[in-house]
């Protein structure tokens, strides 16, 4: 079931200012929390800031496109947020639990109890059957993964019969991107990274795997990561990054306006 | 344990097929280093079979050297040192025997007249031997000084030979054992990391989907458990079969007593399996500590692109070991006696070794810059290959290593082997300046005294020296066996150049003794020219003589000369020489004293130098062995690794189909990938492997030039080259066919 959604223009979109996305009482409960957050690679004159005093806040529920640039710092932003990089600098409070203070062991915990992660890339074992790889994640917290609760996570990507018992490789892109997505859900978790989750697809089914993703997140907090202006037709809001930083956030995105911000960004990176 | 910890075995074992290759190899070596070590050996009883106790005079020598725990010192005796024939009568008074027997003519039995070489005694019903042996024992005077063999014991005492020739194999096994041990341990651990490397990828995945460090940790264990099982299943019956074949080996060159058997037990397939699991999961240690310490995200990157700078803690290790190898080289080359430098010549190969392999990335980034001004040459596929090569200097190391390694084990015990044999083989070929030298038969109506004395009479004689063989035991600085000669007749230097240092050697008297510039040396027997020393005859006699001559020329004639005066009657055969070397007097005259005599003949001194050149290349057993295990490892080890680290590129090759190479260029590119790869290892493996040759070469035979024949040579750099372009290529050749993107 996809979310009902308000159109917007560029002329009378609802920009919110970045005074308006501190973290305020209303946005500390939301889910995903970054405070300032900074990221250098690095050390010393050779550092590079992919991320550059970053504060978001992403709420329950919500469905929100990072878009920016290559090199705007997207994937930085994902993986600060998600807990597999560490920031240099800020907060990062994910599911109500500062990240800071979290010994890499409870951060794994934590991701595989709460998160769910689909990446373009990178994202089956190739050795594992799709029943075993949708299982991983239960079995990895050793929670019992039965049959029925496979083929249910199965069912609602679409999958299903003997495609359960057949290797990745056996599977199209678009079928593999649904098994990821299979296993991003089982857990039920709170939140779902996705990092240019359509990347690798063509346009139908980019919007089949996106209109899965925004039906089955049901009530989780979704982040996708994108360049693909049209992403953002399912998402409630679109956050830009220029160069490390928030450039503006788009309240119910329209594609033809998110390309012309991209664009418009890409632009500013030529002059 | 966890179904999706071992699915990768299952289902996708390509990656750790050279894991399982490698425990295999460790497992087959432990497995037959095991069942030799613990062969059987003891020699039958033969006509002793029959005889309750055998009491023979003690078969072993016992010295003390030195002070503390290990100052007593014994060997055992190729000869019986003989009991007098009435002790068969004192024996046969002791209560419980039946019958006590003097024994005499057994191999390497007393001549001496009145003595015998054993008594066999039989117990009387119901007296247990092992009483009878006790009783016998207190009964003796004093009951030391006497073998008192009981069991399967008494077949030592049939045999004296059995003990001498455990002995060799046990000096042998040292000697081989920890090398082949290490090498298997150095290729585990190698493939091991390589296989865990190359699975970054799925861990970082793991890690990403919420598994703890543990958990990879774990898991990794879990894959590398099982390949060690897997292994150690398959290494087992190989394992087996190898060490039958090495006691067989061993029995057949009078290392081990004739009849030996490996051990084989059902225990060698748990140890087998226990050492293979142990060995494999250990060796990961490191790197699966490294893949489940990485943050995911950092993993993930990397496994894109590859950090250019190595871990700082290999190279801080491998700068360790190269100051290591730098001192060890100093020490070994500073060192006076040539017993020191060949004791530090392993170590020093194994520190260069552990530096080109930890230093291996730092290596690969040189040669690469090396390489650049000449990649034009070579076109855009030689330009694509060092650009790949100098991007991932670690993945191009971890095939750069085993060819370097294999080339400086290889190269290094071959061409010390080469040099030592070529400077024997020189030497025996000028050490006989005698005219011309009569043999005689190995056994039998031999050359004696009297043949000698009859040659010294002929005609022209000016100088004429009857010798033979001898097995001496001296202390050098422990008590070991001593290859020597018994001299007699002279002047020795008419007939004999033995390069004479210091002193004099026209003829020995009983009293003296020449000592070769090896043994002489400190370090060894530490003596010069005047000094006192004792050495043991066959039998166990001490001879305490003065130094009277130190010579140079001791790898063809032996590190000892005595007098033939003094060892007569202590060898356990008949008096008598083996050759006389005459000088002067008329051919026709010598040749009339041979004719007639089967088994005599006369030879001019380029005819016997020939012969004894000969002799001295043939004695290659032992090498040939080490050099075959090492050789067969290196070979494994190379190809293993090179044919894993090929196969993991898969993702490049079809990314250069997809940006539009042709199959041609893509071979090319993997062409010159080989290329590069062989000629760094040659490289590294020459400069690791020379060190310790000039050591061992200037330790042996006193010069800094190894003897390296062209054809060796050649074929090594041949079989090396072979080795990797086939590693490379036909994995390549098999990925290339199931790569539909490439254009023809």
């Amino acid at each position: 079931m996809v979310r009902p959604r308000r159109p917007s223009t560029l002329e009378g979109m609802q920009t919110q200012t970045l005074e308006n996305i501190v973290v305020t009482e209303e946005t500390a409960a939301a889910p995903v929390v970054l405070t300032e957050v900074t990221k250098r690679y690095g050390r010393r004159r050779g550092a590079v800031a992919a991320l550059e005093q970053v504060s978001l806040s992403f709420g329950a529920g919500s469905f929100t496109a990072v878009l920016g640039v290559s090199g705007s710092g997207k994937s930085t932003l994902l993986q600060c947020a998600a807990g597999l990089e560490r920031p240099s600098s800020g907060a990062v409070r994910l599911c109500g639990t500062e990240l800071s203070g979290l010994s890499q062991r409870r951060q794994a915990v934590l991701r595989r109890q709460c998160v769910g992660f689909v990446f373009q890339d990178l994202n089956l074992l190739p050795e594992l059957t799709v029943a075993e790889n949708i299982a991983l994640p239960l079995r990895l917290d050793h929670r019992p993964a039965g049959r029925a609760d496979i083929e249910l996570a199965a069912a609602r990507v679409g999958l299903g019969g003997g495609q359960l018992r057949r290797r990745p490789a056996e599977l199209s892109g678009g079928q593999q991107q649904r098994v990821a997505i299979a296993r991003a859900l089982i857990t039920r978790p709170e939140v779902i990274f996705a990092d240019e989750p359509t990347g690798a697809l063509d346009p139908h089914t980019a919007a089949g795997v996106l209109r899965l993703l925004r039906g089955a997140a049901d009530g989780a907090t979704v982040v996708i990561v994108t360049h693909d202006p049209q992403v953002t037709r399912f998402c409630d809001r679109a956050v830009f990054l220029y160069a490390g930083r928030v450039d503006r956030v788009l309240a119910a995105p329209e594609p033809a306006v998110v390309a012309r911000v991209l664009h418009e960004l890409g632009e500013r990176g030529r002059s | 344990m966890r179904g999706w910890m071992l699915a990768g075995i299952r289902r996708a074992p390509g990656p750790l097929i050279g894991t399982v290759v490698a425990a295999a190899t460790a497992a087959t070596m432990s497995v037959a280093a095991l069942s030799i070590a613990l062969a059987h050996t003891e020699a039958p009883p033969g006509r002793l079979a029959r005889a309750s106790v055998v009491v023979a005079a003690d078969t072993s020598l016992h010295v003390t050297v030195g002070h503390g725990d290990d100052a007593h010192q014994s060997l055992p005796l190729a000869v019986y040192r003989g009991v007098p024939a009435a002790l068969a009568g004192e024996l046969a008074r002791v209560p419980g025997v039946a019958r006590a027997t003097a024994e005499s003519g057994f191999p390497g039995g007393v001549v001496r007249a009145g003595d015998v070489d054993l008594v066999a005694v039989t117990a009387k019903p119901g007296v247990p031997a092992g009483v009878l042996a006790g009783r016998i024992r207190a009964a003796l005077p004093g009951g030391r000084g006497y073998t008192i063999a009981t069991g399967a014991a008494r077949g030592d005492v049939a045999n004296l030979n059995a003990a001498v020739e455990r002995a060799g194999g046990q000096v042998l096994g040292v000697a081989l054992i920890p090398p082949i041990v290490l090498i298997s341990l150095f290729v585990l651990a190698a493939t091991t990391a390589l296989a865990v490397n190359l699975r970054r990828r799925r861990f970082a995945l793991l890690r990403t989907v919420g598994a703890t460090r543990g958990q990879v940790r774990r898991a990794i264990w879990a894959e590398l458990a099982g390949c060690g099982l897997a292994g150690g299943l398959l290494g087992w019956l190989p394992g087996a079969a190898l060490g039958a074949l090495g006691v067989r080996a061993l029995a057949a060159h009078q290392m081990l007593p004739a009849g030996s058997a490996a051990w084989q037990a059902p225990w060698l397939l748990l140890i087998a399996g226990g050492v293979s699991v142990l060995v494999t999961v250990l060796s990961g240690q490191v790197a699966a500590r490294r893949a489940s310490r990485t943050p995911p995200a950092q993993a993930l990157r990397e496994t894109a692109a590859e950090r250019t700078w190595p871990n700082p803690v290999r190279i801080l290790l491998g700068l360790a070991a190269a100051g290591g190898a730098g001192t060890l080289a100093a020490l070994t080359f500073s060192q006076k006696s040539p017993a020191g430098q060949l004791a530090l010549a392993f170590p020093l190969l194994l520190a260069c070794m552990v530096a080109v392999a930890l230093l291996g990335p730092l290596l690969v980034a040189l040669a690469a810059g090396l390489a650049r001004p000449f990649q034009a040459a070579g076109g855009p596929s030689a330009r694509l290959a060092l650009a790949a090569i100098a991007a991932q200097p670690r993945r191009t190391a971890s095939a750069v290593i085993p060819v370097a390694l294999a080339v400086a084990m290889v190269g290094c015990v071959y061409f010390v082997d080469s040099s030592i044999t070529h400077a024997t083989a020189t030497q025996a070929a000028s050490t006989v300046t005698a005219d011309r030298v009569i043999s005689g038969p190995s056994s039998g109506t031999g050359l004696t005294g009297g043949t000698l004395r009859q040659v010294r009479s002929l005609p022209g004689v000016r100088a004429a020296a009857g010798v033979a063989p001898v097995a001496l035991a001296a202390v050098d600085p422990d008590l070991e066996q001593v290859d020597g000669e018994a001299v007699a007749g002279g002047p020795l230097g008419r007939v004999l150049d033995l390069g004479v240092t210091s002193g004099r050697l026209t003829e020995l008297r009983p009293g003296q003794i020449a000592v070769s510039a090896l043994e002489a040396a400190p370090g060894a027997m530490s003596v010069h020219v005047g000094s006192r020393l004792t050495v043991y005859l066959p039998d166990g006699t001490p001879y305490r003589a003065a130094v009277s001559a130190v010579y140079a020329h001791s790898l063809a004639s032996g590190d000892v000369l005595i007098p033939a005066a003094v060892a007569a009657g202590h060898t356990g055969t008949a008096a008598g020489f083996t050759q006389i070397l005459v000088r002067g007097g008329k051919p026709a005259d010598v040749a009339a004293l041979a004719a007639g005599r089967p088994g005599w003949h006369v030879a001019s001194r380029a005819a016997a130098n020939a012969a004894s050149a000969r002799r001295a290349a043939q004695d290659g057993f032992a090498n040939n062995l080490i050099l075959g295990v090492v050789a067969a490892l290196a070979a494994l080890a190379l190809v293993n690794t090179l044919a894993v680290a090929t196969l993991e590129r898969r993702r490049t090759l079809r990314l250069l189909g997809r940006v539009g190479a042709t199959r041609r260029q893509v071979a090319a590119v993997f062409g010159w990938q080989a290329v590069f790869v062989i000629v760094t290892g040659l490289a590294a493996g020459v400069a690791a492997g020379t060190v310790a040759l000039l050591a061992v070469t200037r330790a042996a035979t006193g010069s800094w030039t190894p003897y390296i024949p062209v054809g060796p040579a050649s074929g090594l750099v041949a079989v090396v080259v072979a080795l990797t372009a086939g590693a490379v290529m036909i994995p390549f050749g098999a990925m290339r066919r199931r790569e539909p993107s490439l254009a023809r």
